[in-house]
């Protein structure tokens, strides 16, 4: 990476230099590896990704700049925005693969909107079950088997990761069918997550609308 | 080190930087101070200002004690819980409004308005009266110093609107504001300066209109918030109501539907089960009574602290339901909590704290005053703000997601709740009609999943597009959240470069030309002459006293030794002397005197039972 502008420090960040504190307005829009410091890998440190979190923020937050010129005010929150987007994407294993399917020029959710044909019938059947649950009353056969459901979803979701995880390790290069494949396993993983919040909602009673 | 300008000439304060937890029910300054915040308060005094505001006859409102004092006087202009009417419409709030011994209505853009005498009045014009009352009483507290900004708190769970409308109330109070800081997260700051412990904790605030709980992790000095959740109504106000409720159905023999309804009766049925609902924290049973002298009514029924627990339980399961929606949030379970964190008066009430330890299975920390922590925290927030220390560093959320209204009436959620701000998220759309040269965008907040059962934020266009076939304009809209946790909105068409920007000026707002008319009428006392101010609120404040002493000169002369009386009548000869007059030091001096001459009345007016909660109450707040 540059070095900073005002101090000539090597940066950790291009939003900034914890070096001499000055905040910096990137060029082109950073990827949220770039934005950490880090190289785009699937395999992440979550301790030390925590760690650069924490350091950064320390660096950019708009509450240790609240007192300094208008354009750093604005920067500071612009950069802090980049910087807990970034780790939200690096963190999390679905939105990290998303973003790595997309670095590779792999097709986006719109382009590919298939899921793996194995799972089709298991999501019709699931589909199924929770549907009836939804319309049983809170103590019924049909709600508790939903515990079972949540299980099964649960130890799918960590499957397809691990097998999305092995796919990009090392990273791949622009393979087109590697990577639709990896597309429509996260189809799977975005349907399973969403059903698994669903499921979550009917326990604690729907969110109160407005 | 403080926030204060020193006057080398005098070498007085001038001005300060405070925090300020605008409540409910009571609201209260803090400052940073030697290297730790303190609560504003002159001496002998709590620094609690009552969040109660008071119209007499003569207009010029009364803020604090004072006006609560007056709630049973004079119920129809005296306004209580304006918090709850923050940034909210008219069926918002349906569930108040019975409760309400005051006229409220609904403006144009759907922002709550209270007519008393004749003036209409919006929840953030009140709030202002109070903030500014707070900012007095905290210049009092500390040497005359000046209030020059402040860090002001609100519930985590409130949203845009509701904050919106905090920062309006500052504006017309004309106190710039530094941030505007979640309750929880300060009083996380507070504790974690306190105790010095790292981990997992959770802070569970029920106060007296709102309940929050934040879940946190505290580690290398940095205070993140994991996730949020609440409900902007429910709290004390709530709890008193399950008895007021109580008391209309036992009464409903004896008084009349309009009896049950009179402004009279709601003030005084509310002020009594407050009273009891505290009384019955400490007493295993307390006396609920009401007297209505116009009414020839007085009334008293034993109220058991079982038979309140059992009234409130339902509200205090709500809390807990948000508890277990806020640690799934954070992917955590009860056991991964280290610490619990009790903030908000109504977690004095002993069923809230076994229901507390019974799910999170471990006893909470009570060491900290749970109704001083949030104005600390935000004290210390100022402090950091204010460039004084780079110690600590608050890193809070989004407590509701954000989105727009899709073709189809569902929601695209840009942001979703619980993530950390700043944030800012992009979103691509498109044209779906050949030739449309304008999008409309309606931005929601809140968890549903269809537009409708969320929370309108606010509505615009972005218009000037060139005409293409559907599908190929690419609109970009953009949301940030700022450090305040307010939102705005930009949208970019980008082949052509046609941008719209909203600061998305909520339904249940005011609007900017609203805010200046209110500012230029100078109602809410926006950066008033401070002395000229202090020396009419000293004579009203006279005016009450005396009224108050002759009200039960009485009992006086027959109860009070011959000193005590003797000082109470001199006090009261002097006060009447200098009430025409306008010095302020004079004017200060007497009505202090006074205060302290009325003590002993006080303590006798109060019967036994009131006297352990009340001591060293005032006379006017009996």
């Amino acid at each position: 990476m540059r070095g900073c502008p005002a101090c000539g420090a090597r940066l950790e960040t291009p939003l900034g230099c914890n070096a001499c504190g000055v905040l910096l307005r990137p060029a082109d829009d950073p990827s949220p590896f770039e934005v950490l410091g880090l190289e785009p890998t699937w395999e992440v440190n979550k301790t030390d990704l925590k760690k650069r979190l924490l350091r950064f923020s320390r660096l950019l937050h708009p509450d240790f700049h609240g007192i300094s010129a208008a354009d750093q005010k604005e920067l500071a929150e612009a950069n802090s925005a980049r910087l807990n987007r970034a780790y939200e994407i690096v963190l999390d294993d679905f939105l990290r693969a998303d973003w790595l399917v997309a670095h590779l020029d792999g097709p986006t959710h719109s382009d590919e909107r298939q899921m793996p044909a194995e799972f089709l019938i298991e999501v019709l059947e699931w589909n199924e079950a929770l549907d009836e649950a939804q319309a049983s009353p809170p103590d019924s056969p049909e709600r508790g088997a939903l515990e079972q459901l949540v299980t099964t979803l649960n130890r799918q979701h960590e499957g397809l990761l691990a097998e999305i995880g092995r796919s990009l390790t090392p990273l791949p290069g622009r393979d087109g069918s590697l990577l639709s494949e990896i597309r429509r396993q996260l189809n799977a993983v975005r349907y399973l997550s969403r059903t698994l919040f669903r499921i979550r909602d009917l326990r604690f009673g729907e969110a109160p609308s407005a | 080190m403080g926030y204060i300008e020193l006057d080398v000439i005098d070498d007085r304060p001038k001005r300060i930087v405070i925090g300020i937890d605008l409540g409910t029910t009571n609201s209260l300054p803090a400052l940073w101070l030697d290297g730790r915040p303190q609560i504003l308060r002159s001496d002998g005094e709590s620094g609690i200002v009552p969040s109660v505001v008071s119209i007499p006859e003569s207009g010029e409102p009364i803020v604090g004690a004072e006006a609560r004092a007056r709630a049973l006087v004079d119920p129809l202009h005296t306004i209580f819980s304006v918090k709850r009417f923050m940034g909210r419409g008219l069926a918002d709030v349906e569930l108040d409004l019975d409760m309400l011994p005051y006229r409220v209505t609904e403006n144009e853009n759907a922002v709550v308005q209270i007519e008393v005498r004749g003036k209409v009045l919006t929840p953030p014009e009140i709030a202002a009266l109070i903030l500014r009352e707070v900012c007095d009483q905290a210049s009092r507290a500390f040497d005359g110093a000046e209030v020059a900004s402040a860090v002001i708190t609100v519930p985590a769970y409130f949203d845009d609107a509701q904050r919106q409308a905090t920062r309006d109330a500052a504006r017309l109070a004309g106190i710039e504001v530094l941030r505007i800081v979640n309750e929880p997260t300060a009083a996380s700051l507070a504790y974690g300066l306190d105790c010095r412990g790292e981990g997992t904790i959770v802070v569970y605030d029920f106060g007296g209109g709102t309940f929050d709980v934040s879940v946190l992790s505290i580690e290398e000095d940095v205070f993140r918030v994991l996730a949020t959740h609440g409900d902007t109504h429910l709290g004390g106000d709530d709890l008193d109501r399950t008895l007021v409720d109580l008391m209309r159905a036992e009464l409903a023999g004896e008084l009349s539907a309009d009896e049950l309804a009179d402004p009279a009766f709601l003030q005084a049925a509310r002020l009594a089960a407050e009273r009891c609902k505290v009384a019955l924290s400490s007493d295993p049973s307390h006396e609920l009574r009401l007297s209505l002298p116009d009414a020839h009514l007085s009334w008293r029924r034993t109220v058991t602290r079982e038979e309140l627990e059992q009234r409130i339980a339902p509200m205090i399961e709500r809390t807990i339901a948000g508890c277990r929606r806020a640690l799934a949030d954070a992917d955590l379970q009860p056991a991964d909590v280290d610490e619990v964190v009790l903030v908000g008066g109504s977690t004095r009430i002993p069923a809230v704290r076994r229901a507390v330890e019974v799910y999170f299975g471990r006893t909470p920390h009570t060491e900290l005053n749970p109704e001083e922590v949030v104005a600390l925290g935000a004290a210390a927030q100022a402090e950091v703000l204010m460039g004084g220390t780079r110690e600590i560093l608050l890193m809070d959320v989004t407590p509701l997601s954000l989105g727009l209204e899709t073709v189809g009436g569902a929601v695209a959620k840009l942001i979703e709740r619980n993530s950390t701000i700043p944030c800012s998220h992009t979103e691509g759309f498109t044209t779906y009609a050949d030739n449309q040269t304008g999008i409309d965008f309606h931005v929601l907040q809140g968890e549903r999943e269809m537009a409708a059962d969320n929370r309108t934020l606010g509505r615009f266009q972005l218009s000037g597009i060139p005409p293409m076939s559907a599908g190929l304009a690419r609109v970009a809209v953009k949301f940030h959240i700022d450090a305040d946790g307010v939102l705005t909105v930009t949208a970019k068409e980008q082949s052509s470069g046609v941008k719209a920007e909203i600061e998305v000026k909520p339904r249940h707002g005011l609007t900017d030309e609203e805010v200046e008319g209110m500012l230029e009428a100078g109602f809410a006392h926006a950066r008033e002459d401070f002395d000229a101010r202090r020396v009419a609120d000293l004579k009203a404040e006279l005016g009450t006293m005396l009224l108050a002493v002759d009200k039960n000169m009485e009992t006086a002369r027959s109860s009070l030794d011959r000193e005590h009386l003797e000082d109470l009548l001199e006090a009261v000869e002097k006060a009447e002397e200098v009430r025409g007059g306008d010095d302020l030091d004079t004017l200060q001096r007497t009505r202090d005197v006074l205060e302290q001459a009325t003590l002993p009345l006080a303590a006798v007016l109060m019967d036994d039972v009131v006297k352990e909660t009340v001591t060293g109450k005032k006379l006017a707040d009996l």
